[in-house]
């Protein structure tokens, strides 16, 4: 039987996916973050709480990095489940869909409101598996975070499951 | 908000008191909303049945969201989460209660693992 993964796809293993891309996470993108998902923590309101919990400033919820770096996109770029087309460099599978499969964090250090982050996706493993619906692939892409001062702040590994 | 927890209050074995999560169709606008997320499979319900859903599905970032405030919360405000991670085992939907709850599974020093999920009503 033939692969899913072609050569060429494996050949991307370790690259980066697109340029990188960077952001500043304002106040309110944190707020709206935490109320949406009805995280009422003192510490992204309250500035003497955040404080009290030593942190310098108001933090940011961390998961919000996955989604506050989005650059703006035109209607054209959208595809027929509402998503956008991949931004960055296609993986060529021979697969028909990609469902999120979860995602792994590593927090090194808080995210304060008002920071500029940049992110850096690469390619971080590409692994065919047999299942009892056949054959799939799990597609896992490491998103490396840093503030301005360039500090690595998180680190993050989405999987995919592609079949 | 929450107190803060020592290490001297814990031991491995200990269960996390449950959170209950439920969100309605306008939380799910919400936050897709705030993470520009124009996913049609959390808004446009006839959109989600014809990809087979029954309906509406929350979002698995929204989740992890939940499972981050959980432990967040339990640790208190001068803990830190170092690390998190999830993996999606199966659909959820709005109007419907999810319980997050968790264990405390090592105790290695100052660090805490904890072994952390969330059921459905099913």
């Amino acid at each position: 039987m033939d692969s899913l993964i072609p050569a060429e796809s494996m050949q991307l293993v370790g690259e980066r996916l697109s340029e990188p891309i960077a952001a500043t996470i304002h106040t309110e993108d944190a707020q709206r973050f935490a109320l949406a998902t009805d995280d009422r923590n003192p510490i992204y309101f309250d500035e003497a709480a955040a404080r009290k919990a030593g942190y310098r400033t108001l933090p940011v919820p961390p998961t919000l990095l996955a989604w506050a770096l989005a650059p703006p996109r035109p209607l054209d770029d959208l595809r027929v489940d509402g998503l956008f087309h991949a931004a960055g460099r296609r993986i060529p599978l021979n697969v028909d869909r990609v469902m999120a499969a979860g995602e792994e964090w590593e927090f090194l250090a808080p995210i304060y409101v008002e920071d500029r982050i940049t992110a850096e996706t690469r390619l971080h493993s590409l692994e065919e598996k047999v299942g009892r619906s056949g054959p799939f692939v799990v597609q896992i892409a490491e998103t490396r975070f840093t503030n301005q001062d360039g500090e690595l702040v998180a680190l993050q590994r989405a999987g995919g499951i592609a079949r | 908000m929450s107190a803060q927890r020592f290490l001297d209050d814990i031991k491995a074995g200990d269960e996390l008191p449950a959170l209950i999560k439920c969100a309605s169709r306008a939380q799910l606008f919400l936050f897709s909303a705030a993470t520009l997320n124009p996913h049609r499979i959390h808004y446009d319900i006839d959109y989600a049945r014809e990809e087979g859903h029954p309906d509406l599905l929350v979002h698995g970032p929204l989740q992890g969201a939940w499972l981050h405030q959980f432990v967040r919360d339990w640790v208190g405000p001068a803990g830190r989460i170092q690390e998190l991670s999830w993996q999606n085992r199966s659909s959820a939907f709005p109007e419907s209660d999810l319980t997050f709850r968790g264990r405390v599974t090592e105790i290695d020093g100052g660090d805490v693992l904890l072994e952390v999920w969330e059921e459905d009503e099913g």
